[in-house]
């Protein structure tokens, strides 16, 4: 069987299998979204218009990030422990493609958030936002990559460890990761692990293909993305392939 | 011969050793019981032989081909009934059988006839297009091995299918089991319900502690017990346990239940003797039949946990025991000649 016809009929399972799911997912990531750009102007009510869009423009980014990072790792540790992820190692299928396919919903599930949260913020500040279409291979990489990741981290993890992982990591990703604001406020270590982690890449790719004219991204980011992409697929990849 | 394991072995890190040089082999067209305990080490096997573990030394050839080099050939040609429950959330079971029938290779059109037969034979046809959350666990079983099913390889493992599942539905899935068979396929039957596998295998062997301890037909196994019977006493409740009579081979109890294997000449001694405990108000009734593989099976293992369909060891502490199980025979002929 090809694996192109393999590809399609998991993503139909797994979309099936996620379905109900869907309208949460939509409606959290919206709110969370919504949160974001409206809530901080509360805060912070002297805020300046180039601050609202750079707050508006990581909010896709924190949405992507946390949905790769928590809700994923949550889900597979909930697949290890229920045995569908062995049942579905027993199916003739490559392991490339499974995970392809699981990775694909999950960028359908996120794509509609990102979207409402991107409008939202247009509509509410009226922000001179001009998508680029790079967009689309930034939102691609981002989601490949944080998913991947929480991928990761869920199978070489105990489901229990995993699922601590994943809400010290929101933590990170909230507070002490240069995503709402500049990296040059944090002190100098910390700003040091953000060029080499991954975190910061994700909020400039996306900022920077959002909002093109007013923050302009370097291929150097796309560039370290495509790198923790690759390496993280690459783990996922391997450890549904070993045998214990 | 469709699957050969030989001198399988396989230990975890943590724990004791799973399997321990398993050595069988089932044909096409043959319905194989993997009979055991809990922990005796038959889930380890069957994810050997898919692919999901690897062995610490042996063979697993699948029609002639080295599956442990070629773990994906083995899942071209094995289907499997996992004993998790599958959840299929959010799948309807047509959707699930079909899905599975297509990823497994089947075109569209085969799947749907064979999806078809099989819910018809299992009689699952009212919850055909309910959402999986809204199954039962019987149901969600039948539908699990459906999906083994529809598209068989030339090896179909079943891991427990018939856990929850009533009992008029249970002959329907033995039937469907048995098909399977008659269609060419190779059946591994993986279950501790030994009743059951009494009357739905071809052979079978018997795991204790990784290692088969005995291997054979129904039939050629229960040799072993053709001369017992079999007394089954269900106590008073709060009634202390008998001590055995002498012509007793061995006891095993569970709960208020007691088994006790006696030999056919000591029938009308063994009838007399439970009658007297009833009429003592020790025992509330009685039965004496001929054994079944359940007695061979505990005669062999020597486990009342073997008696339980999935709870444990509960009220292991017998009579005697399978240890002695031998020891009183020259003395109980005796008292059967007497």
């Amino acid at each position: 069987m090809s694996a192109l016809r393999s590809y399609a009929l998991l993503v139909r399972w797994t979309g099936l299998r996620q379905k109900t799911f869907l309208p949460y997912a939509v409606i959290i990531q919206g709110l969370f979204s919504l949160g974001i750009v409206i809530g901080y102007p509360l805060l912070f009510p002297q805020i300046d218009a180039r601050t609202i869009l750079f707050i508006a423009t990581a909010a896709p980014s924190i949405t992507l990030i946390t949905m790769g990072l928590v809700a994923v790792p949550q889900q597979v540790a909930a697949a290890r422990t229920e045995g569908t992820l062995d049942y579905m190692r027993s199916l003739p299928i490559p392991r490339v493609v499974y995970l392809l396919a699981d990775l694909t919903v999950q960028l359908l599930i996120v794509l509609p958030g990102v979207v409402f949260g991107v409008v939202v913020a247009t509509w509410r500040f009226n922000l001179p936002i001009e998508v680029s279409p790079w967009v689309v291979p930034a939102v691609v990489l981002v989601v490949l990559t944080a998913t991947s990741a929480g991928y990761a981290m869920a199978s070489l993890l105990p489901p229990l460890i995993a699922n601590l992982m994943s809400q010290v990591l929101v933590v990170l990703v909230f507070m002490f990761s240069p995503l709402q604001f500049p990296a040059d406020r944090l002190p100098d270590w910390l700003a040091a692990i953000h060029r080499v982690l991954p975190i910061q890449a994700m909020g400039e790719v996306m900022r920077g293909t959002l909002a093109p004219a007013e923050f302009p991204v370097s291929a150097g980011s796309f560039v370290l993305l495509g790198a923790w992409c690759a390496i993280a697929f690459g783990i996922s990849w391997r450890v549904l392939a070993r045998r214990r | 011969m469709l699957l050969e394991i030989d001198g399988l072995a396989k230990a975890y890190r943590k724990g004791a050793r799973a399997n321990d040089g398993i050595s069988l082999s089932v044909e096409a067209g043959e319905v194989y019981g993997l009979l055991g305990h809990n922990g005796a080490g038959k889930t380890t096997l069957v994810n050997q032989v898919i692919g999901l573990l690897r062995p610490d030394a042996g063979r697993i050839l699948i029609g002639g081909r080295d599956v442990v080099a070629d773990p994906g050939y083995a899942r071209r040609a094995c289907s499997i009934q996992p004993q998790a429950t599958l959840p299929i959330d959010g799948l309807t079971p047509r959707q699930a059988i079909e899905l599975v029938g297509r990823i497994r290779g089947s075109s569209a059109v085969d799947v749907r006839a064979s999806r078809a037969r099989l819910v018809d034979g299992l009689d699952i046809g009212e919850w055909l297009d309910q959402d999986g959350r809204r199954l039962s666990g019987g149901v969600k079983r039948l539908v699990s091995f459906a999906m083994a099913a529809v598209a068989p390889g030339g090896l179909v493992i079943l891991d427990e299918p018939t856990n929850d599942v009533d009992p008029v539905r249970r002959r329907l899935l033995w039937a469907q089991v048995r098909a399977l068979g008659d269609e060419g396929a190779a059946v591994l039957l993986v279950t501790h319900n030994v009743v059951e596998a009494e009357r739905s295998v071809d052979r079978l062997a018997i795991l204790d502690h990784g290692r088969v301890i005995v291997e054979g037909s129904p039939a050629q196994l229960k040799e072993r017990v053709a001369d017992d019977l079999r007394l089954e006493l269900v106590l008073e409740p709060g009634a202390e346990p008998p001590t055995p009579a002498p012509f007793v081979l061995h006891t095993v109890a569970t709960g208020q239940r007691i088994l006790a294997t006696v030999p056919s000449t000591a029938a009308a001694a063994a009838v007399g003797w439970a009658d007297a405990l009833k009429r003592a108000g020790r025992v509330e009734e009685f039965s004496l039949a001929p054994a079944t593989l359940e007695d061979v099976y505990v005669e062999l293992v020597g486990r009342a946990d073997a008696l339980q369909n999935g709870n444990g060891g509960q009220g292991a502490a017998g009579l005697g025991g399978a240890p002695n199980a031998r020891r009183n025979r020259e003395e109980s002929a005796h008292v059967g000649a007497a």
